[in-house]
């Protein structure tokens, strides 16, 4: 279980350009849920995101982990709780080391290292395994620099890096937004598979209300850096993108001006 | 070229590969412009001089060295790491600064170590020429180091150091202490350089101040003359390259000041060196020019 209780964020504070990008923000995410974030720019996903993260400390409030108050633990200290996926495909793995380098530094996320070989016989093999369960071919690749695979391919591989060391949450932040609609999808398709799979905390943020209402449990709409919309179950179940809008201009009382969010 | 000029080269390259591999180590695996080496290279030297001189054992004297080095090495870490300064000026800091605690160290800009007991010594008079003994015996301990650090940055702890230069984001993603790495990653760096300069000081008899001037050049040429020839084909191909690109460096010089036609005389080595690293950066940006 994660939540966060009455999170405010205030970039700049003191200073003209003062910034309130979370307003009292609390949420809280059962074990085991798959949790959508949607929001137009600037109504504070990242930033939610980044303080479950550890990117981003907290000005006010408690974020909570599984049982440890993590609301003042840097991102480093936190990563073994945390697995995540970046929108960029250039941030989320290291363009200068190979595959399976890549998943060895991933597989003791959080964990102690020591000086024995990241590479041996077992992990190797193990690596090649999850690799081939892609089906893109990869698995003969496993020496190639991380760089010469597309974005599509850094980000499947990225998701199976994230699975690859015990988490308590899943973070997924627009991991599909770079990429093109076919690879989009297969990465849709791949994250519902691994996340139903392994039954991962998930928490995705996305730009894409389709996705918002395709993919989780629950779907939660953030703007002005405040919740204004969480539903759950059959009356999510019902909801339909044009309901989700209705709903968004009501709540707020004004018109929706943000093209980004009715495309898709 | 002579046959004792050419393995003296031989000799001066296999110093230098300690530098070159240090050098590898802060601005490729690090990405970080570390240019401290100017005075670890003489301090690493005064320290092993001093404590030889003094009748400490020589091993050990090269040992203090590198912590020496290492501890040089640290001081700009924190500087950057710690206090926000820029990573190529808190290495400039510490690079002056150190010449300060050089002339310290030793007292006087020069310390002469003729006819004292080196790490070399033991292994004189057994045969070989002395003009074939140094460069074996440093020839070693370069294989030594290369099986060391190659083997460190394939681990588990290597590889956090390489994802801290490469990504450093990802890096702290996967819980790597990204500020630790850099502290590590450079004492490491400087306490090779050092040790350089303690086998400097040993195998030419003599440790100076001033020796360091351009050692981070030295060691660069190396790094970029083994990345052009070898590619970047792993880590230990580029380790292989430092020490390789560090020999051909010299043996290049060597050959530039003894070529007649030149007509180049000692005092024009810094502009030699700055021309061939110059050539060596440029060259393969115009080969794949070429290609394009």
């Amino acid at each position: 279980m994660i939540s966060v209780s009455d999170i405010k964020v205030t970039f700049g504070k003191g200073t003209p350009l003062q910034k309130q990008a979370l307003n009292g923000v609390s949420l809280t995410i059962e074990e085991g849920q798959f949790v959508t974030v949607i929001g137009s720019n600037g109504a504070g996903k990242s930033t939610l995101l980044g303080v479950l993260a550890g990117d981003v400390i907290a000005t006010e409030g408690k974020v909570t982990i599984g049982t440890t108050d993590v609301t003042r633990q840097g991102t480093a200290a936190r990563a073994g709780r945390v697995a995540r996926v970046f929108q960029d495909p250039l941030t989320g793995s290291c363009g200068a080391l190979s595959i399976e380098e890549n998943l060895a530094l991933a597989a003791r996320r959080g964990e102690r290292r020591g000086l024995a070989s990241a590479l041996g016989p077992q992990r190797r093999a193990l690596f090649r395994d999850r690799i081939a369960e892609l089906n893109l071919g990869l698995e003969n690749r496993m020496r190639d620099r991380m760089d010469l695979l597309s974005g599509g391919q850094r980000q499947a591989v990225s998701l199976v890096m994230a699975t690859l060391a015990g988490s308590d949450v899943l973070l997924l932040d627009e991991h599909t937004a770079a990429l093109d609609p076919g690879m989009a999808e297969f990465i849709m398709t791949l994250t519902q598979k691994i996340v139903s799979e392994r039954k991962l905390t998930t928490l995705m943020v996305t730009h894409s209300m389709r996705q918002a209402l395709d993919y989780g449990h629950r779907t939660v709409m953030l703007h002005g850096g405040e919740i204004v919309l969480d539903v759950a179950g059959d009356s999510r179940k019902t909801l339909q993108v044009e309901d989700l809008i209705a709903m968004f201009r009501k709540m707020r009382g004004q018109t929706l001006d943000d093209d980004a969010l009715l495309i898709g | 070229m002579s046959l004792i000029a050419f393995w003296g080269a031989v000799e001066l390259g296999l110093v230098y590969a300690f530098v070159a591999i240090g050098v590898y180590l802060a601005f490729r695996v690090l990405d970080f412009p570390d240019l401290t080496v100017d005075g670890s290279f003489p301090l690493g030297a005064a320290v092993a001089a001093v404590l030889i001189i003094a009748g400490v054992n020589p091993w050990l004297a090269a040992a203090v060295a590198m912590v020496a080095g290492a501890l040089a090495g640290l001081v700009t870490a924190v500087l950057n790491v710690r206090f926000r300064i820029l990573n190529l000026l808190a290495s400039i800091l510490t690079m002056i600064a150190l010449f300060s605690v050089n002339l310290r160290v030793m007292g006087k800009p020069n310390v002469a170590l003729i006819n004292a007991d080196t790490m070399i010594s033991p292994f004189f008079g057994h045969g070989l020429r002395d003009f074939y003994v140094r460069p074996l015996f440093v020839g070693v301990l370069v294989v030594i180091a290369v099986i060391v650090v190659w083997r460190f940055l394939e681990s588990d702890a290597g590889l956090s150091m390489r994802a801290t230069g490469a990504n450093a984001r990802m890096a702290r993603a996967q819980g790597v202490n990204t500020n630790k790495q850099i502290y590590l990653g450079i004492a490491l760096s400087n306490a090779l350089v050092a040790l350089g300069g303690a086998l400097f000081a040993q195998t030419n008899g003599f440790a100076d101040v001033t020796s360091g001037v351009g050692t981070i050049v030295v060691g660069l040429a190396a790094v970029i003359i083994g990345e052009t020839l070898f590619g970047a084909r792993g880590i230990l191909i580029a380790l292989i390259g430092c020490v390789v690109g560090s020999i051909l460096y010299r043996i290049a010089i060597q050959l530039a000041l003894s070529s007649d036609i030149l007509g180049l005389q000692a005092s024009d080595l810094n502009f030699v060196t700055a021309l061939l690293v110059t050539v060596a950066l440029v060259l393969p940006r115009l080969r794949r020019g070429g290609a394009a």
